[in-house]
């Protein structure tokens, strides 16, 4: 066994350098973005779980609301019992001018009363620290980590330039910190100071982000927790560092989860391609499988030789994989990070790094998948029959009639995933992998007889366009049929899922770019931050006056977003003046309509609820939304049901006065300003421009600004959905090039003969493109139903279990033809590779190759 | 050491194919038998059970005492290994093994040691003439020096039964010639049984005995 796999195997290996590669990088590319996204998901995770608890120090509990917690709480703390600390906090992670130092989390602290904390560690004999009065006096002051500072080359005295929401801000470094403990969170790219100079540098009004208590000996967690509680109400959490961990954990590992499909559907590929290359290989070795047949191989043997060439194919590939995905885990991680801090506010710095278990997972899965790719060929392998060494001639697969049982087994598979497309009989990731697997499975057994039965009509037609290149690409595609229709389900399945995911997204976009259309009437939109979710300042409720005083402007609105959470869920608040607001915009109600909107909502104090909210909850009109406010627990008839696109965990919307009277927070995200008709834009943009003038941050954009601005969150949240798309479509096109490689090598001989009868290389050439073309457009149009169907199946079931959205659903015509006019070019090109050497192919030796 | 008794082979396939019809005949240990006939009668058919390679739809193939007819793949492939060489028409090597290499291959196949192997080798491939070629590709090599590695590799195993299909058919006659008188040295050397198929009458008469076969059906059996 030994001697026929180190001579056998891997002189076979040798001489078809290409077709091991080709294998070799299914296994590697599956493999690969498996390390990667794991190793970036377990590194994300891990490291907001340290981040928490290093940055918590000696704090036992945390107390924090949406929005901030008003200074005036601090008071209510001190005279409760039990308390033996407290401290206030502000946390903003910030991007230095020097870009290249990447992100810094900022922590603004009470530096007189916060050692009871955390251990500062401060380094050196430097007066300032010893006496913090003297830090303290000067508000520029901030303590550097050390390994921040020796990467930024800071000493004391130096400057540091931070861009805040207000502009380029310069702090002083006045201090040094050991890298230990608390320290070392964030990576160490950590800066401390004081908690109102950070209050001010980072426009969070008279406002912490949450404030740190530490008990009196002998006050347990539950009796700590339950004090504060009953005097702080229940719009406060009040929580331990740990429970406030394990929950952004949680959130956080629902978000990376959806990474999984991505890398599931890569190592799913690399099965795939092994497969196809060992079916090619096997039914290419024949003969020799014959000939050691009849030389005493038993079927054993035989499996066992491809069995364990495999093994090693996927080890190799295993281990090159893992060394890949450890490089690109980096990127993949700085993506998870951008994306949990954008959307969720949490934060983290970490080296992505793959760990002992992960690595060996990986290369094991390689293996895995490699085995399980090359099991069906390998048996298949091991059932030649011995004479096959003696038929003369080349042997060919010979084609099996349509198995009828087969079509119609396909047919009902793909019936099963129609079905529960349209009625789900369970929800969730279960449902997702059926409805995936369904159209998976039906693509394996439909695609050979379809692909026969395409290639039967579509051949005499390139025979007749071209004699030699057309008959001679047909031939070549009938005459292996095993081969064909390999290629065209790696090809059907990644284009499918290109025009499934890139459908739903398609869709999802054009739905929401039509809502904004609808709800974004006003003319400019001023904003404090440029983060949309999760805001990092806000505008005094005074500027209003101040803009709706400027000449041009009719009426401004205050827009106020806030997160909350209902029913254990998370779910988005919307405050506005709802009449102004309703003068402008049309809603598209499922229930109520503008009169009971409007009426609900500025009369009575109701609320109205987004669709998604109306099915995620399952409330509507005639049902109350409780919410914890800080003047206590309410809850809120619904007036009215519409179709909204705010947040995709459901949106409540109330009327400014009603969340002032509850909240008494008057701060403002977003004021939409409406200009009386024939007022010049730019000209009241630069007076507003000039009204700010450096005294808070500010973006203003125009209506269609703003939309393309909130159209490129809504890509950057897509992002992973798009990597898949990528890998389909590279997947794709590494079917099409294996096959073709293969198709070229089998021939050697046909070419030889037609050269020798006097066909030229371009011919040649031609018929090895027209091949790849063929393939390319089989592919797509046995694509264009699966496609379609996850399509649908994502815009509706899937988004109404995820987001309880139902998005309207929009043949992706723009993605189709752009998949039309690209892929046979793209596969015409693709077989440039292989038809080279094809054209240049010997007349003697390719006669002689038999 | 051979005997086939009313043998029939069917191929099931689109339209059935009758390729061998009640043949019956025995081959003593040590002789050298020529098997003949027009092309599609059934010659390779024939060669195919004797080997083991197939079974027949009726009848029993006894070869060694053994009624291969009756045995499951595994052991007739466990049997072959030992009992029965085959040398093909058009050679069937490894195009990426070397001479030496090929020969080897059932010997590996078999799990003979490593050290025995190269011993064995050298002495089959002195024993057909191809001493200093043994690390040649078979594309580096004549028809005829191929068809020589393919006689080492048959006797290299030293089985008793040695079965050619058209061991010349590939070759021209002086080249023909050669290995025909190879294949009769090496059954005067030893005490090997060989069945040749062929179309050459001179190949023929250098056999012990000719069976003729015609519509898959034993039509003469003539000793020389
Ligand atoms: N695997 C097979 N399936 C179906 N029919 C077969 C198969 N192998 C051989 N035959 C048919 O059986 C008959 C005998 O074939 P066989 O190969 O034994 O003839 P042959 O005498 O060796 O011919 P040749 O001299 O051309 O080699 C032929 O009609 C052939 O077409
Ligand atoms: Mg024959």
């Amino acid at each position: 066994m030994r001697f026929l796999l180190s001579t056998l195997s891997l002189s076979y290996a040798t001489r078809n350098k290409a077709k091991t590669f080709l294998t070799l990088l299914g296994v590697v590319v599956g493999v690969a973005t498996f390390s990667a996204i794991r190793g970036a998901q377990s590194t994300l995770v891990g490291g907001i779980r340290s981040t928490v608890d290093r940055m918590a120090g000696k704090a036992q509990l945390q107390i924090a609301m949406e929005g901030g917690v008003p200074e005036e709480l601090t008071e209510t703390i001190r005279e409760l019992p039990g308390i033996r600390s407290q401290s206030p906090v502000i946390e903003q992670v910030v991007v230095p001018e020097r870009g290249e130092l990447g992100s810094i989390l900022v922590l603004g602290v009470d530096l007189l009363g916060d050692r009871e904390m955390r251990d500062y560690s401060f380094e050196g004999d430097d007066a300032d620290l010893d006496d913090p009065l003297l830090f303290l006096a000067q508000p520029d002051s901030v303590a550097v980590a050390r390994p921040l500072a020796k990467r930024a080359g800071l000493k004391i005295g130096d400057p540091l330039v931070l861009k805040t929401s207000r502009g380029l801000r310069t702090v002083k470094v006045r201090g040094l910190m050991t890298p230990k403990g608390f320290a070392e969170a964030f990576g160490g790219n950590l800066i401390v100071m004081d908690v109102f100079a950070a209050q001010d540098l980072f426009a969070r009004g008279r406002r912490f982000d949450r404030v740190e208590v530490r008990l009196a000996d002998g006050t347990t967690l539950e009796e700590g927790t339950r004090t504060i509680e009953k005097a702080v109400g229940p719009a406060y959490r009040v929580e331990t560092p740990d429970r406030r961990g394990a929950q952004l954990e949680k959130l956080i590992t629902n978000f990376v989860a959806g990474f999984n499909i991505s890398s599931g559907f890569a190592l799913g590929i690399g099965t795939f391609l092994i497969f196809n290359s060992f079916a090619v290989a096997v039914n290419r070795r024949r003969r020799d499988i014959g000939t050691l047949r009849s030389l005493g191989a038993t079927p054993r043997q035989v499996m066992l030789l491809f069995l364990v060439e495999a093994a090693v194919l996927g080890l190799v590939g295993g281990v090159l994989g893992l060394l890949a995905g450890a490089s690109m885990s980096q990127s993949f991680l700085k993506l998870m990070e951008q994306t949990s801090e954008q959307v969720f506010g949490i934060i983290n710095a970490s080296e992505a790094h793959i760990d002992g278990t992960l690595a060996v997972q990986s290369v094991l899965l390689g293996l895995f998948a490699s085995l399980v790719g090359a099991w069906e060929p390998s048996r298949a392998a091991s059932r030649i029959p011995p004479t096959e060494a003696f038929a003369k001639g080349s042997f060919q697969a010979k084609r099996g009639p349509l198995s009828k049982p087969r079509v119609i087994g396909g047919l009902a598979l793909f019936g099963a995933a129609i079905a529960f497309t349209f009625r789900p009989p369970f929800g969730g990731n279960p449902l997702i992998l059926m409805v995936m697997g369904l159209c998976v499975a039906s693509v394996a057994m439909l695609a050979s007889p379809a692909s026969q039965a395409l290639i039967d009509r579509v051949a005499p037609f390139a025979a007749r366009i071209s004699p030699v290149a057309g008959r001679l690409a047909a031939d070549s595609l009938m005459a292996n049929p095993r081969r064909t229709s390999g290629t065209v389900i790696a090809t059907t399945i990644s284009i499918g899922f290109v025009l499934g995911l890139g459908g739903y997204m398609g869709s999802t976009k054009a739905s929401m770019l039509r809502w904004m259309h609808d709800v974004l009437t006003s003319d400019l939109y001023v904003r404090a931050s440029a983060n949309f979710t999760n805001p990092d300042s806000r505008f005094p409720a005074s500027f209003r006056e101040e803009l709706a005083a400027l000449s041009g402007v009719r009426s401004v609105e205050s827009y106020r977003g806030m997160r909350i959470t209902v029913d254990g869920e998370p779910a988005m608040l919307g405050t506005i003046e709802v009449p102004l607001m309703m003068k402008r915009v049309k809603h598209d109600f499922l229930q109520g309509n503008d009169e009971s909107m409007l009426r609900g909502l500025s009369e009575r104090g109701e609320v109205g609820v987004s669709d998604n909210f109306h099915r995620l909850h399952r409330a509507g009109v005639g049902d109350k939304v409780t919410i914890a406010t800080p003047s206590g627990t309410v809850s809120f008839p619904i007036a009215a049901v519409f179709r909204d696109y705010t947040n995709d965990r459901g949106t409540i919307f109330m009327d400014r006065s009603v969340f002032l009277r509850y909240w008494k927070d008057d701060r403002v995200d977003t004021y939409d300003v409406n200009l009386i008709s024939g007022a010049d834009i730019g000209k009241v943009r630069d007076e507003i421009r000039v009204l700010v003038g450096g005294r808070m941050p500010a973006l203003i954009s125009t209506k269609r600004e703003f939309v393309s601005e909130i159209g490129k969150a809504v890509d950057a949240f897509y992002s992973l959905v798009r990597i898949t798309v990528f890998l389909a479509l590279g997947v794709a096109f590494l079917g099409i090039v294996t096959s073709l490689l293969i198709s070229v090598a089998e021939r050697t001989r046909e070419i030889g003969i037609l050269k020798a009868l006097g066909a030229v290389r371009a011919q040649i050439a031609r018929s090895v493109a027209l091949e790849g073309v063929a393939l390319a457009v089989v592919g797509y149009v046995l694509s264009l139903p699966i496609g379609l169907l996850i399509a649908y199946f994502m815009e509706t079931t899937v988004a109404e279990v995820f987001a309880g959205w139902r998005m309207p659903h929009q043949t992706p015509w723009g993605l189709l033809t752009e998949l039309a006019i690209a892929l046979p070019l793209v596969s015409a090109l693709a077989a440039f590779v292989p038809a080279r050497p094809a054209a240049r192919t010997k007349v003697t030796e390719a006669i002689e190759y038999e | 050491m051979l005997r086939l008794t009313d043998v029939s082979k069917i191929y099931e396939g689109k339209s059935q194919v009758k390729a061998l019809t009640g043949v019956s005949f025995a081959i003593e240990s040590g002789e050298m038998v020529a098997v003949m006939g027009p092309s599609g009668s059934g010659k390779s058919t024939l060669l195919n059970l004797m080997g083991g390679l197939d079974v027949p739809t009726a009848g029993s193939v006894e070869v060694a005492g053994r009624d291969l007819a009756k045995e499951d793949e595994e052991s007739r492939s466990l049997f072959r290994r030992t009992h029965v060489s085959y040398i093909f028409q058009a050679y069937h090597l490894m195009p990426t093994l070397t001479a030496a290499q090929n020969v080897a291959l059932p010997l590996h196949i078999a799990g003979v040691p490593r050290k025995e192997v190269d011993e064995r080798v050298d002495r089959a491939l002195q024993e057909v003439g191809l001493g200093a070629r043994d690390r040649h590709l078979p594309d580096e090599l004549s028809g005829g020096e191929r068809q020589r590695v393919a006689i080492a590799r048959a006797l290299v195993t030293g089985a008793a039964l040695l079965l050619a299909d058209e061991p010349t058919g590939n070759l021209d006659t002086v080249r023909g010639a050669e290995i025909l008188a190879l294949l009769r040295s090496i059954h005067e050397r030893g005490s090997a049984t060989i069945v040749m198929v062929t179309h050459d009458p001179s190949a023929a008469s250098a056999c012990d005995r000719r069976l003729e076969i015609r519509d898959g059906r034993l039509v003469g059996d003539n000793r020389n």
